[in-house]
């Protein structure tokens, strides 16, 4: 019972000191600012960036310019055709240089039987343009195709109508969803939970450490255990951590919700994907999940402290676990191409991956409830343990200023 | 005073490498008492202290704290603890720090905000509650620092080395303070190398060097059976007089040893009387050969002069090792 409380003092104390802090408030609203950001700049950049292109366009076929500068015209680019064949690419690329225009499509001759179509200008890694570029042409092509071919103007329509395919991922036992979607969602949210631990398991990192620069430290572990020491902390940091990611999801859902609206107060139309709708099983899934793994990572980032007796050290001493936390991400790939693969339950039931992939497998119908149960109870289990162990390498440590232990130091140190 | 004892060791030794930090170390201390552990740097007397509050444990011996509690979370919750690495939660406000630990000793939240307040009244800091700790003075974080021990008024009170860093009218506080608490018939346990405040306040010390008790007992007591010792200081009125003091003082009878008079003092001679010789004899024969006395003082100690002559100068200077801090 005293542990409990003191426990829960603890991680009042850390808690409150961070929430009513300054920059607290402060990361806190500079988050949603940042998310209307990610919305509004990339849908600014798509809407601008092509409009007003100036190009040249060089054709030798005899055929094409015209309706593609039609085409580019509608897109409200500034589009000169070159009559003469002959000209050289060098008199274009001069124009270039003197900005007169961005750049030119030059046209092979033989351009309908497959000769080449190229377009070179300054612009040209901008995936706007070469997607405009290349869905204008593919276009224009296969249109004088069909008029080489005297198909009627209606034949010619239908050979371009667009072809409706959709990938739909479904393991026979659950509702099909979009394969994309699915993937997106689930890397998503394994990329939100690395930046959150890798964020705040820090603070818990330098909680820790701190205990030990101010040398408040003697004072806590006379008072209390180490173990409702190590146990607050995590609890009282990683609380504020949560109270903070709340906000954020809660204005990123109601900004995803009204993306239109958003990005209708910037003058831009809207349109686009939404996310794939989740049921309340996957969402719980992906809460437990979420905070579990926080707090195992936290209580991870608690035993670094423990090892460490000044902030300085603590850059060293992360990498390890910053590791391990983006093994986890790369696997991603490989759950979804196999959700359910024997490395995938593998990997799903070890505590450092299972946060970052089991909601992943879950949400891709890879895992049973039951996978569930045993992977949280092991998840669960490795945090009360690395809890245990951070508080005994943070005991022994309380009286050794300056110097980290070395490896085999540490297993003495937990056996204590 | 009650006969029980607020605190127990027995045979307590502690290791730390190849460094013998305590060993076999025994002392009691009974309940109302103020009692000092004083020795020189290094001399093992924060390892004790660390050990009674349980940050580490004895390789060997037992510790019994009030009524037979072993060091543990039982036990913190009787003990106010003033470490000697001083150290506070910089970002955390005054009032607040204080009512954090005195919940963490098993107050109730109210309560402890309750006391702190008074706290910081009595100690002068009441205008500062709700600043930083980080934006106090040394001085004013030290005061701080004694209010967290002893907020939830422990029936043990442990301080280590309490007057490093304080400033004269602050230890002066710091000595009501101590006053008070044994009034009330709680017990003071704290260390300190420094022999004359800890002469103003302790009713019983114990001396130890590199690890070892020297010597303990009530300070009363080991003034007085230091002074039964039959030391002796002189003056003489004038050259003649202490050429006849000469022939007496040459009695082996009488007299045991002659020493020089202590650094400091206006004594011409010191001597220590024969076994069996006492003061009035020595008297009665200087008197008997004419010897104009100016000064005839039997000699009380300070627990200055009994730690030197028991410890020897030498151990003043013991060395230090990091993790055996003392």
């Amino acid at each position: 019972m005293k542990d409990l409380r003191d426990t829960l003092v603890i991680a009042r104390r850390e808690l409150l000191e961070r929430v009513k802090s300054k920059w607290f408030a402060v990361m806190t609203l500079i988050g949603p600012i940042g998310m209307i950001a990610m919305i509004v700049i990339p849908a600014l950049i798509a809407r601008s960036s092509t409009e007003g292109t100036q190009v040249d366009i060089v054709d030798r076929s005899g055929v094409l310019a015209r309706p593609l500068a039609a085409k580019l015209e509608t897109a409200k680019w500034k589009v000169r055709i070159v009559d003469d064949p002959a000209t050289r690419d060098d008199a274009e690329e001069a124009r270039i240089r003197r900005n007169e225009i961005n750049g030119y499509i030059s046209i092979d001759k033989d351009a309908l039987e497959g000769g080449r179509i190229v377009y070179r200008g300054d612009n040209a890694s901008s995936q706007a343009v070469s997607i405009l570029l290349g869905q204008s042409i593919k276009d224009v092509v296969r249109d004088e195709r069909g008029k080489q071919l005297k198909l009627t103007e209606e034949q010619r329509r239908h050979l371009a109508t667009p072809i409706n395919f959709d990938a739909q991922h479904t393991t026979g036992e659950k509702q099909a969803s979009s394969g994309l979607g699915a993937f997106g969602l689930a890397y998503a949210l394994g990329f939100i939970l690395y930046m959150a631990i890798t964020l705040y398991g820090i603070n818990v990192m330098r909680s820790v450490v701190q205990e030990k620069t101010s040398r408040v430290m003697e004072l806590m572990v006379a008072a209390v255990k180490p173990r409702s020491l190590m146990a607050g902390k995590i609890l009282g940091v990683g609380a504020a951590g949560l109270i903070q990611i709340g906000v954020w999801l809660a204005i990123g859902a109601i900004l995803l919700a009204y993306r239109d609206e958003v990005l209708g107060a910037f003058g831009i139309a809207g349109g686009g994907k939404a996310l794939p709708p989740l049921a309340a099983d996957e969402i719980a899934v992906i809460l437990a999940y979420f905070i579990g793994g926080y707090f195992f990572y936290s209580a991870m980032y608690a035993a670094l402290g423990a090892m460490v007796s000044s902030d300085q050290e603590t850059q060293q001493v992360q990498l390890p676990v910053t590791m391990l936390l983006v093994i986890g991400v790369l696997c991603l790939t490989m759950i979804s191409n196999d959700p359910r693969g024997s490395t995938a339950a593998t990997m799903t039931m070890i505590p450092f991956w299972s946060p970052i992939l089991m909601p992943m497998r879950y949400t891709l119908g890879g895992a049973t409830l039951g996978d569930i149960a045993l992977s949280l109870g092991i998840l669960a289990l490795s945090t009360a343990l690395v809890i245990r162990a951070a508080a005994k390498i943070y005991r022994v440590g309380v009286l050794m200023y300056g110097k980290r232990p070395g490896l085999a130091e540490l297993i003495r140190w937990l056996r204590y | 005073m009650t006969d029980a004892a607020a605190l127990v060791v027995r045979n307590v030794s502690k290791q730390f490498g190849n460094h013998r930090a305590v060993e076999d170390m025994s002392f009691s201390i009974p309940r109302g008492c103020v009692y000092g552990i004083l020795g020189p740097n290094g001399a093992g007397k924060s390892t004790t202290l660390r050990m009674i509050n349980d940050i580490i444990a004895p390789d060997a011996g037992t510790i019994e704290i009030l009524d037979g509690l072993a060091p543990g979370p039982e036990a913190a919750r009787h003990i106010g603890y003033l470490p000697e690495e001083r150290g506070l939660y910089p970002r955390m406000r005054v009032l607040e720090m204080i009512e954090f630990m005195g919940e963490l000793r098993g107050l109730p939240r109210a309560e402890a905000r309750r006391r702190a307040g008074a706290w910081l009244d009595r100690l002068g800091l009441a205008a500062w509650a709700k600043n930083r700790v980080a934006d106090l003075s040394k001085g004013m974080q030290q005061k701080v620092q004694f209010a967290t021990a002893l907020i939830h008024e422990p029936a043990l009170v442990i301080l280590d080395e309490p007057w490093s860093g304080l400033d004269p009218i602050n230890a002066e506080v710091l000595r009501e303070v101590v006053d008070e608490i044994r009034a009330a018939g709680r017990t003071v346990l704290f260390s300190t190398h420094l022999m004359e405040q800890a002469e103003k306040v302790c009713d019983a010390v114990c001396i130890i060097a590199r690890g070892r008790k020297v010597l303990d007992g009530r300070l009363l007591e080991l003034k007085r059976s230091w002074a039964a010792d039959g030391r002796i200081a002189l003056g003489f009125a004038d050259d003649a007089a202490r050429a006849r003091a000469d022939a007496v003082l040459a009695d082996a009878a009488l007299v045991a040893d002659r020493l020089p008079p202590r650094a400091g003092d206006v004594a011409d001679c010191e001597v220590k009387l024969a076994p069996g010789a006492t003061p009035q004899r020595l008297l009665a024969a200087l008197v008997g050969a004419e010897v104009a006395l100016r000064r005839f003082e039997l000699i009380v100690p300070t627990l200055h002069q009994i730690f030197v002559e028991r410890v020897g100068d030498t151990a003043a200077v013991a060395e230090r090792r990091p993790e055996a801090a003392s």
